[in-house]
């Protein structure tokens, strides 16, 4: 496998990374903007988790704050895992990309066994007591480090094979997230796919070939009946929402009367009788935040977390721009990507312009293994970012 | 600090952004190396310009919906989440003159079913399963189900006057009756069964045109409320419904109330106080229906038929009557649309509709009844005086000098009765007395042609100031105006056959006699008497007499009511026997706070003076107690000289039909009167045939009530005589 993905080293000439490290001081390199974004986004999540599970927590006789307070404990394990990981050189994660694959691969072999926990209809957890660990979304950041891996050593010059290989590394994650059954999760594998081919040198017959195979893919599965109908219909629901409490578009809607009750100002923050604070939105501190955003601090609320969004991508692609490395580069944007189509999937299915899955938006929904793994994903490109020069 | 030109394409990657010229040539062959740089940076440009896609995308849609459509969404989630409770503020009570209550609420369970909360398919087998717990045909519950009567936003009730048990088994399995509920509604209550039927009216479902009107002017209805629909419920609605209490309850998602404000406080509607008198509504209510029945036992028709009886002092209205008629209750307690239709919106024939009210809605000629109007109008333009006669032979020809075109007009008989006074024309009802002062005001003041009129007709002119050709105004809704017949009219309804000659004079000589085209309502008539009766008042009568602050005032009355009230539960209907309740519920009006009085308005008065009202009134009195008078027959062994009676019969021909109506107009006492009484009934012949019995079984039970010894209250037989 070692032969397959190179060797991270061998293009800083046999010097010692951690000498040239000293020398070129990746610190000084920082990217101060990125990081205040990432942390801003937690802040703001936090925030926005507080003031949707306040009320009812305290209705429920529990700690107010409680979810906030988790998730700042995640902020808090984020912020060293973002230490932690771009303390060493990056490409280190290069020559590890078998290994972190590997363990991805099977990390999600073995949630779908017993020993993944069930929440929600899902098999996507293990419980740790203490902590729970959704390996699908490290999935995620593991397809990107491995197919920029793969790409990086072709050089923007892709074969069919190498097309092959990757969309072969992709099915593997994708198939697996899928059963588990997370569509959310494997949307954005694939999503983050395609974005990996787009940056990485994939021609446009590959992306044809992939969009009749994909297209075969798609109705054999409907076919097959290997989605389930309550997916069908949560996806298309907002291409005809119904308003009737017991049909799929009931999410749909009350999240986009949430959003848009808030108006340009907003009802405040932890305003009373509000849509947030009377339950109507499911899932309101994880998957629909963006409601509590929109209605609580309206269009101006919205409008701003997007536009710390729009800076946090804006700096990614500007990391991907200024890589040492193809394979920065790759993984810069791919990570990029990843945030983006969360984003825009997120925030679309609130809005109803996009199906409604199950997926949180980075940063700000609660949960700890999203968070861990973005702030993973960010530690990353300050990375890439501080070691541009080395 | 000298930057090079920048040349896209050829511009070493990494060079992007805040970097200095002096980088590291071997960096930049380093990163030329690993990928073609040009192709990379198009690539990150492709994929850059799909972000700032996807980044339009989410502030385009984020500012439509919470800024164009904001305001919209709002109002969905203010619905979300607050619901609007109104209550049903109790209806005020209907009373007697005498405080006696008439209309009054009854609490019912009412099994509801939400049609928004019930898939149509489910509809047939929850009623099927009610059908079993109610003992009611599913047909029946169907029918219900099925009333377009009931908004479609409300529950709509299918059945009253549930049991707690079967209630109960109702709620313990509630999900088998998805969408059924059991309410307790406030329902009228109508103690006196059908009596003052038609005058109480009903209330119902506000109706799309009742609300378009309710808009135009402002009375402040909504959807699903419940208002009068007919009848005196109608008229003094705004005083009777009282107001909601009006709560906004704010509820979570799962539907638990999380808070709530009271937007208006409930205040009872007001009890209204009619100048009818149950006892008097009683007599004649009894009256009408025997005679009727009388009528039908001697061969007549006489399908339908009105009184009204006036107190001519005040203008109120003491006691109003209808036939046919129905029940209230059966409205209150809930009727299909079928049903109702068979009650009077839809019947085989107009004749059948037991809703109208005859005494008001009812228009026909008056026949001889209208003589007064016509001496009246006689008198005061001069025609006759006060103590001049004329002749009354078997007919007369007008135009009097004959010729072709001439038309004979006969009396009721072909014998010549001789020269007679006012009084005396009244008393034998001469017909040809008549035509010939009707002929003598054609003939100054008619239209006809050649005839030598000046057109300003001054007999109709009379007529109208003695209330006929417009309603009353009484306080009742749907009054007709009956016809006053000229030359207005005559054009107005050539298109439709009348009048093809225009304005003849043998249209005044028939209307002297009230016949021809004249259309008048019993009410009409009784107020156009009681003019007579209170030097020339014409009123606006009124059924309304007192708005009075609900409810009693002191303890003991209310706890006397409430033992009143359990006592007499519920009436059972359909039968025509005994119409007075178990027990009487009577308010001490003394002890309640009045809040408006009503009162009668005059509405013109008529041009004659005491000797001339004094001539007709003699004339009156000698119909009944006269040795000839044409009712002296039907007040036979009536003590009159103790409780004085006078009055007019009235024969009217229906077309070419050869039936009449029967009509007796009658005043007492006569010396002080303080009843007039108009009885019509519809094809039941002469006036002394049906309507002078009926008056004088009314007259009879109103001398008993005034404390007269002697009443002979024994059936009266049929008095037949030829008059009119």
């Amino acid at each position: 496998m070692a032969t397959i993905f190179g060797e991270a080293v061998d293009r800083i000439g046999g010097e010692p990374i951690s000498a040239r490290m000293a020398r070129k001081a990746p610190i000084r390199h920082l990217d101060p903007t990125l990081l205040l974004m990432t942390l801003a986004l937690s802040a703001y999540g936090a925030l926005m988790i507080f003031s949707s599970t306040a009320s009812k927590q305290e209705a429920a006789g529990g700690d107010p704050a409680m979810f906030m307070k988790r998730q700042i404990a995640y902020i808090v394990a984020g912020v060293v895992a973002l230490l932690v990981v771009s303390f060493f050189d990056y490409r280190h994660v290069r020559a590890l990309a078998p290994v972190i694959y590997g363990v991805t691969v099977l990390a999600l072999i073995l949630v779908l066994t017993p020993l993944g926990d069930v929440q929600n209809n899902a098999r996507s957890w293990f419980n740790f007591g203490l902590f729970q660990i959704q390996p699908s979304e490290f999935a995620k950041l593991a397809l990107i480090v491995a197919m920029s891996a793969w790409m990086a050593e072709r050089k923007g010059d892709m074969r069919w094979l190498d097309l092959a290989f990757c969309l072969g590394m992709m099915g593997v994650l994708s198939a697996l997230i899928f059963v588990e059954p997370d569509l959310g999760g494997t949307m954005v594998i694939v999503a983050i796919f395609f974005v990996m081919l787009l940056v990485g040198g994939a021609k446009l017959r590959h992306f044809i070939a992939l969009g009749l195979v994909g297209t075969v893919a798609i109705v054999g599965a409907l076919q097959m009946d290997v989605i389930e109908d309550y997916q069908i219909e949560r996806i298309t629901a907002f291409l005809d929402p119904d308003p009737d409490v017991r049909s799929e578009g009931y999410n749909l809607t009350q999240a986009k009367i949430a959003i848009a009750s808030g108006g340009l100002r907003g009802k405040g923050v932890g305003s009373e009788n509000t849509q947030t604070d009377l339950d109507f939105v499911p899932e309101q501190h994880t998957d629909f935040i963006f409601t509590a955003v929109g209605e609580q601090l309206g269009f101006v609320g919205g409008a701003a977390l997007l536009g710390l969004f729009a800076i946090l991508i804006w700096r990614s692609l500007r990391i991907a721009a200024m890589a040492r490395d193809t394979f920065g580069t790759l993984v810069a944007a791919g990570i990029a990507g990843m945030w983006a189509c969360q984003l825009f999937v997120n925030v679309g299915m609130t809005m109803g312009i996009m199906p409604i899955t199950g997926l949180p938006l980075p940063f700000v929904s609660f949960g700890g293994s999203g968070l861990l793994m973005n702030f993973m994903a960010v530690g990353l490109l300050l990375n890439i970012h501080m070691r541009r020069f080395l | 600090m000298s930057r090079k030109p920048r040349k896209i394409g050829t511009r070493p990657l990494k060079g992007r952004g805040k970097r200095r010229s002096n980088a590291s040539p071997s960096a930049a062959t380093a990163s030329s190396k690993t990928l073609g740089i040009d192709r990379l940076r198009l690539r990150l440009l492709v994929f850059g310009v799909l972000l700032v896609m996807i980044f339009v995308a989410l502030f385009s849609r984020l500012w439509f919906l919470q800024v164009l459509a904001g305001d919209q969404y709002q109002a969905l989630a203010r619905e979300n989440r607050v619901r609007r409770v109104e209550s049903e503020p109790p209806r005020g009570r209907i009373l007697d003159r005498n405080g006696i209550v008439l209309v009054d609420n009854r609490p019912t369970q009412s099994i509801t079913i939400d049609r928004h909360l019930i898939d149509d398919e489910e509809i047939p087998k929850v009623l099927r399963r009610l059908s079993k717990v109610l003992e009611v045909k599913a047909k029946e519950l169907r029918k219900r189900v099925n009333d377009g009567t009931v908004s479609p936003y409300k529950p709509v009730p299918v059945a009253n006057d549930v049991t707690e048990a079967e209630a109960t088994q109702i709620f313990s399995y509630k999900e088998r009756f998805p969408g059924v509920d059991v309410e307790e509604l406030q329902i009228r209550k109508y103690s006196y069964r059908e009596l003052l039927a038609q005058v109480l009216g009903y209330v119902g479902e506000i109706s799309q045109e009742e609300l378009e009107e309710s808009e135009q002017f402002s009375k402040g209805y909504k959807a699903g409320d419940i208002i009068g629909k007919a009848g005196i419920e109608r008229t003094y609605d705004s005083w009777l419904r009282g107001k909601a209490r009006i709560e906004d309850i704010v509820v979570n998602a799962n539907s638990q109330v999380v808070g709530n404000r009271i937007r208006q406080f409930e205040k009872p509607g007001n009890d209204l106080v009619l100048s009818a008198d149950i006892r008097v509504q009683e007599i004649v209510e009894r009256a009408l229906a025997d005679g009727i029945e009388a009528a039908r036992g001697g061969g007549y028709q006489a399908p339908d038929g009105g009184v009204v009886v006036l107190d001519p002092n005040t203008g109120d209205v003491i006691a109003m009557a209808s036939s046919p008629t129905y029940n209230p209750s059966v409205l209150a307690d809930g009727i299909t649309q079928k049903e109702f239709n068979r009650l009077g919106a839809r019947t085989p024939t107009p004749q059948d509709d037991a809703l109208t009210n005859r005494a008001m809605a009812s228009e026909q000629a008056p026949g001889s009844t209208f003589k007064p109007v016509t001496a009246g109008a006689a008198l005061a333009n001069g025609v006759i005086g006060a103590y001049d006669g004329l002749d009354c032979p078997g007919s007369r020809t007008y135009p009097p000098e004959g010729g072709p075109g001439s038309v004979v007009f006969p009396n009721w008989t072909s014998a010549s009765l001789g020269y007679v006074s006012i009084p005396k024309s009244l008393e034998i009802s001469c017909n040809t007395f008549y035509y010939e002062l009707g002929w003598q005001m054609e003939a100054r003041w008619g239209e006809a042609v050649g005839v030598g009129g000046d057109g300003s007709e001054r007999f109709q002119k009379y007529e109208r100031r003695a209330g006929f050709g417009e309603p009353t105004g009484v306080d009742l809704p749907f009054e007709q105006d009956g016809v006053v017949p000229d030359m207005d009219w005559c054009k107005a309804n050539s298109d439709i056959g009348y009048c093809p000659d225009g304005w003849l004079p043998g249209y005044t000589v028939n209307m002297s006699i009230g016949q021809g085209d004249l259309k008048v309502t019993p009410i009409q008539m009784a107020t156009s008497y009681a003019a007579l009766l209170n030097g020339g008042i014409v009123w606006e009568p009124r059924m309304g007499f007192e708005i009075r602050k609900p409810f009693p005032q002191d303890q003991d009355e209310l706890e006397a009511t409430q033992t009143r009230t359990k006592t007499d539960e519920r009436v059972d209907d359909g039968t025509t026997a005994a119409t007075r309740p178990a027990v009487t519920e009577q308010v001490d009006l003394s002890k309640s706070k009045l809040v408006k009085e009503i009162k009668s308005r005059k509405k013109s008065t008529l041009p004659l003076d005491e000797t001339q009202i004094g001539v007709i009134r003699e004339g009156l009195e000698l119909v009944v107690g006269g040795s000839s008078g044409t009712a002296a027959g039907s007040f036979a062994g009536f003590p009159l000289e103790q409780f004085p009676i006078a009055g007019k019969t009235g024969t009217a021909q229906r077309g070419e039909t050869g039936e009449n109506d029967s009509w007796f107009l009658s005043y007492g006492p006569a010396d002080d009167p303080g009843y007039v009484i108009a009885v019509y009934v519809e094809q039941a012949g002469h006036g002394g045939t049906t309507s002078a019995p009926i008056a004088r079984q009314i007259w009879e039970g109103i001398a008993a009530l005034e404390g007269v010894k002697g009443v002979d209250t024994t059936d009266v037989s049929l008095a037949s005589d030829g008059s009119g």
